[in-house]
């Protein structure tokens, strides 16, 4: 078979064939090779039915309603800790609702008032008290307050109104919106699942006990399984079959899936694709919220991330079945936790790679990672074909003109403020400096060019670990370290780039997300790099002058010690992001800017007209890059250190909608995204001034991100610039957006 | 000599042929018009002469093969085309949209436009919008602009490559009559001025009247070449275009007839009196 014939075989619609194929080779191999692998390979059981229910819930999530949707992973999480308040405690946990009384609280506060208190919105509904028995030994053991089965049906009653209320407020607005909108509401509703129950839950796990039997099942070969892993694989197995009949011989099934065609095929068999969209997130949302109650046990415990995460390997899955095939995702969600399980044995061995002595971490989790570059770059074509309408709309790229000396003033002025106000805003103003740098980079890369990247933060985290790791430990001097993590930054982007030239639009989300993933375990995770401790950074100096914003600093006028953080370092962070700025207005404004734009708007247009599209793509992968690595740079010396948690998957995608927020296709929407990100300039007016939690900051990009998704695709910025425009011209705005009222600022919404 | 000539050009999707053995020349300086009913595969050649759609057989371009380069390549060496819905760069005005097609991005010039903005002359591209009657929508967004407007942005945008092979897909579709002619009138001109044009329209009386020669396919498969004489009175082509059951309802949008009116409003009739 000589290549051109073994081409023309392996078609993009063999590949699940083939993955599966392979999958199927490996395990049989290692299953005959010896008993401890098999037993690995069957403790994956229960982890696969959890990725296969996700996996599944996105599938029916796309089939009934188009969207990919990012939180399934949290939904799953979500549950999990609304049955754990309810056996436990006895109490439904309700999510944070704004008190309208709250600023007024904030605001009698400044004027100097006593602090009073006015009525506040429950947190928890209370439908059963727990009872304390005593146990053995005189210690008190708490009883759980509710029985199984009620905690589980109220659990799934929220779930099922939750699944409504998905559909209703976010995705039935967006039924017509832009992919990009899509995913952006899909991430802002991971975000707020998440912000929610660190809010009511803290971040740390909660142990959990089991709910389905767990009596050890004995096979051949001295393997064993717990019996609730069984019960789980059954439960999904069966879960499936169901959902393949439902599809295959109901008039329901057939309306959704024509309906995910076309919604007009829908409205010919007397359905209409709204009532389908709804009546699919119910059943997505109860699916991925029951096994995320149900395998939560599997690890004896429950927390924010864990679950959360899972939605990687459960995209992989998905991406493998076509997000069609229920059969086909169950089978490439098992197979995958399988694997990861016996990787996670085999990092035992001997021959596995090592640093530092121990097991390379994170490799298991970059098995989804691989499955999905594979499928989508084989899948994918360098130019979408005729007829698909992959469009994503995205707000409109002003021109900037007269942004040098606006520039010029916004930083001087900048400057002053940093000598001028007290340590906790000179902290907030470098916070949103930094802030700046990571959004300019999502402008070129998302706004300009359209390509979503769920991975900018995990690339600046490369920067900063390269800073620490590589230069710091090299005595390599202070401009140069920097720099050397930027450019380490763009060699990683572009690797994760390069094969991502072939996947647009939300699989594009859905690689740089599942790279961000990788990097995050394999390198940051990596005790060469860090551990979990992370790694320290040495503060800059030039010629002597150390700037760092722990270095001691005199006051320039009347001399004296002045109070940590340094305003150097701030006069630093401002300098880079006057040069940045500009750099990213001048991109605009010329060639490669309009080159950016004709790539967004029209890829296909764009290659008629001589624009390279791959060219145009990688470049706007380095500079992204490039400028990301800057931010980790920069976030580097302002901790002192990097560390895992700072930087990583979950930390990239709170960017994006920081970004978006901002306003995700202008400099200026990178200037508002700064100032809103978490610890920035807004956060501590919140908590200065009104007194809301700096925890909360987080739940309120979540939600803003989902209305600005809904509402607003311009960002704040854009939503200044049409009221500026507005009260000049009295005219209305000239962008794309065709609707013709101007959408409020979001700070007015929140 | 033929700027561009394809030979055996084949494009099959999933099975079925859209474009079966496909011979065709376009000689320097000439206007050439492919025609055929829809689903011929009319759209489908210009997309895979100009490497939007993977074929079968050669596609020789100013006495080299293309066929193995990208599309960007193709634009790149003076294969120009427009599309049937206009595909402007909506985020962009109209003389951005003109910039785009005629300016070339390198590392070098990127790096200094970081710093300082090059100011890109754009007088010859203001005269392809005067010479197209958007002398006043240079600065507007194509959102902004009627269909016709639309349209004849594309064509500019286009030109603003410099083509020396120009593929037009379907430009009238959508213009009225006095549009139309207009537009036939400024392809004629743009041919005498030493473009060579390949030109797909349903408007017979504009293929017809401003064409040198023509193919017309159908169902993939060439069923008639010739002059524009030739091609009206070929009663294939009549049979393609009419079909049986529609012998008695020729009014409508396909309405080729044996009696087209030959040059409507003064449009110089050089249709069949050019020798292929």
């Amino acid at each position: 078979m000589n290549a051109s014939s073994l081409r023309s075989w392996f078609t993009p619609k063999r590949i699940p064939a083939v993955v599966a194929g392979i999958l199927g080779v490996v395990v049989i191999g290692v299953i005959l090779a010896n008993s401890d692998q098999t037993q690995a390979i069957v403790l994956g059981l229960g982890g696969g039915a959890l990725i296969a229910a996700i996996a599944l819930s996105i599938t029916l999530n796309y089939q009934g309603s188009g969207v990919v949707n990012f939180a399934a992973g949290a939904i799953a999480m979500y549950g999990g800790y609304v049955y754990y308040g309810l056996r436990v405690n006895g109490q439904l946990f309700l999510p944070p609702i704004p008190n309208p009384l709250a600023p007024i609280e904030g605001i009698a506060h400044l004027a100097g008032a006593a602090s009073f208190s006015l009525p506040h919105i429950p947190v928890f509904i209370t439908l059963a008290h727990p009872s304390q028995g005593t146990a053995a030994f005189g210690t008190f053991i708490q009883q759980p307050a509710m029985p199984v089965w009620a905690a589980l049906l109220i659990s799934v009653m929220v779930l099922a109104v939750m699944g409504l209320a998905f559909h209703f407020l976010i995705f039935r607005p967006l039924r017509r919106a832009p992919v990009l909108a899509k995913v952006v509401a899909s991430v802002g509703l991971f975000i707020v699942m998440q912000a929610v129950i660190v809010l009511r839950f803290t971040s740390s796990a909660k142990s959990v006990e089991p709910i389905l039997p767990t009596k050890p099942i004995r096979m051949p070969r001295g393997v064993s399984l717990p019996s609730d892993q069984m019960y789980l694989v059954l439960i999904v197995i069966a879960v499936t079959i169901g959902l393949w009949a439902l599809f295959r011989f109901t008039r329901f099934g057939l309306a959704t899936r024509a309906a995910s065609e076309n919604e007009k095929g829908a409205l010919v068999l007397g359905y209409s694709p709204d009532f389908l969209a709804g009546v699919n997130w119910v059943a997505s949302t109860v699916l991925a919220g029951c096994f995320g109650i149900l395998a939560a046990p599997i690890n004896q415990s429950i927390d924010p991330i864990t679950i959360t995460l899972l939605i990687v390997p459960a995209l992989a899955a998905a991406l493998l079945a076509r997000f069609s095939s229920f059969v086909v995702t169950l089978a490439a969600g098992l197979g995958i936790g399988m694997l990861t399980s016996w990787i996670q044995l085999v990092s035992n061995k001997s021959w596995f790679p090592k640093a530092n002595g121990s097991a390379i971490p994170g490799l298991a989790d970059a098995l989804p990672f691989v499955i999905i570059i594979v499928v989508l770059v084989l899948r994918g074509k360098s130019l979408p074909t005729r007829g698909s309408i992959e469009t994503i709309k995205l707000p409109f790229a002003p021109r900037s003109k007269g942004s040098f000396p606006t520039t010029m003033i916004l930083g001087i002025a900048t400057i002053g403020l940093l000598f001028l106000v007290t340590p906790n805003w000179r902290l907030a103003i470098v916070n949103s400096l930094v802030g700046m740098v990571i959004c300019l980079s999502l402008v070129v890369l998302t706004g300009y060019v359209g390509q979503i990247s769920l991975m900018q933060m995990a690339l600046a985290g490369i920067s900063g670990f390269t800073l620490s790791k590589v230069a710091d430990a090299h005595h390599i001097p202070f401009p140069i370290g920097p720099l050397l993590g930027a450019v380490v930054a763009v060699i990683v982007g572009l690797l994760a780039g390069v094969p991502a030239l072939r996947v647009r639009g939300v699989n594009l989300a859905v690689v740089t997300f599942a790279a961000a993933v990788t990097i995050e375990n394999l390198v940051f995770a990596n005790p060469a790099w860090s551990g979990l401790q992370g790694a320290s950074v040495r503060s800059p100096s030039l010629f002597g002058f150390r700037f760092g914003p722990n270095d001691a600093w005199t006051k320039p006028f009347g001399g004296g010690k002045g109070l940590l953080p340094n305003p150097w370092f701030g006069v630093f962070c401002v300098v880079v992001v006057m040069v940045l700025v500009l750099a990213v207005v001048n991109i605009r404004r010329s060639r490669i800017g309009r080159h950016m734009l004709a790539v967004r708007s029209n890829e296909r247009a764009a290659a008629a007209a001589g624009v390279s599209v791959s060219g145009t793509k990688v470049l706007a992968f380095g500079v992204a890059a490039f400028i990301a690595g800057i931010g980790g740079a920069l976030s580097g010396y302002r901790f002192g250190s990097v560390t895992a948690g700072y930087f990583g998957a979950i930390p990239s995608m709170i960017f994006l909608a920081y970004a978006y927020l901002g306003g995700i296709s202008s400099v200026s929407g990178a200037m508002v995204g700064g100032i809103i990100v978490a610890g920035g300039i807004l956060t501590t007016i919140f908590t200065n001034w009104l007194h809301i939690s700096e925890q909360y900051t987080l739940l309120l990009a979540g939600i803003g991100l989902i209305i600005m998704a809904i509402q607003n695709p311009k960002g704040v910025a854009g939503a200044i610039r049409d009221g500026v425009h507005l009260v000049q011209r009295r005219r209305a705005s000239t962008s794309d957006v065709s609707d013709s009222a101007i959408p409020e600022p979001v700070e007015a919404t929140v | 000599m033929a700027m561009l000539s394809i030979s055996g050009l084949s494009v099959s999707f999933g099975g079925k042929r859209a474009v079966d053995d496909f011979n065709l020349e376009v000689g320097a300086g000439s206007l050439v018009g492919l025609i055929g009913p829809n689903g011929a595969g009319k759209t489908t050649t210009i997309d895979a002469i100009t490497g939007f759609v993977p074929s079968q057989g050669a596609v020789d371009f100013d006495g080299t093969d293309i066929s193995g380069l990208s599309s960007t390549m193709r634009a790149r060496a003076g294969l120009g085309r427009t599309w049937q819905s206009s595909e402007l760069f909506d985020d962009l005005t109209v003389m951005e949209n003109l910039q785009v097609a005629s300016e070339r991005v390198d590392v070098r010039g990127f790096l200094r436009d970081l710093f300082r903005p090059r100011n890109d002359d754009v007088s010859e591209l203001t005269k392809i919008l005067d010479s197209l009657d958007l002398a006043g929508s240079a600065d507007a967004l194509p959102t902004d602009l009627s269909h016709g407007q639309r349209k004849l942005v594309g064509v500019a945008r286009a030109l603003a490559a410099q083509p020396k092979v120009l593929c037009m897909d379907e430009p009238a579709a959508g213009l009225d009559t006095v549009e139309s002619q207009a537009l036939g009138r400024r392809i004629r001109s743009l041919v005498d001025g030493g473009l060579s044009v390949l030109l797909i329209d349903h408007d017979m009386g504009l293929v017809l009247t401003i064409c040198d020669y023509l193919y017309v396919l159908d169902f993939g498969q060439l069923i008639a070449e010739g002059t524009p004489a030739q091609i009206r009175a070929d009663s294939k082509v009549i049979t393609a275009y009419l079909g049986e059951r529609h012998s008695d309802d020729h009014g409508d949008e396909h309405g080729v007839d044996t009696a087209v009116p030959a040059a409507p409003g003064g449009t110089p009739a050089v249709g069949g009196t050019t020798d292929g």
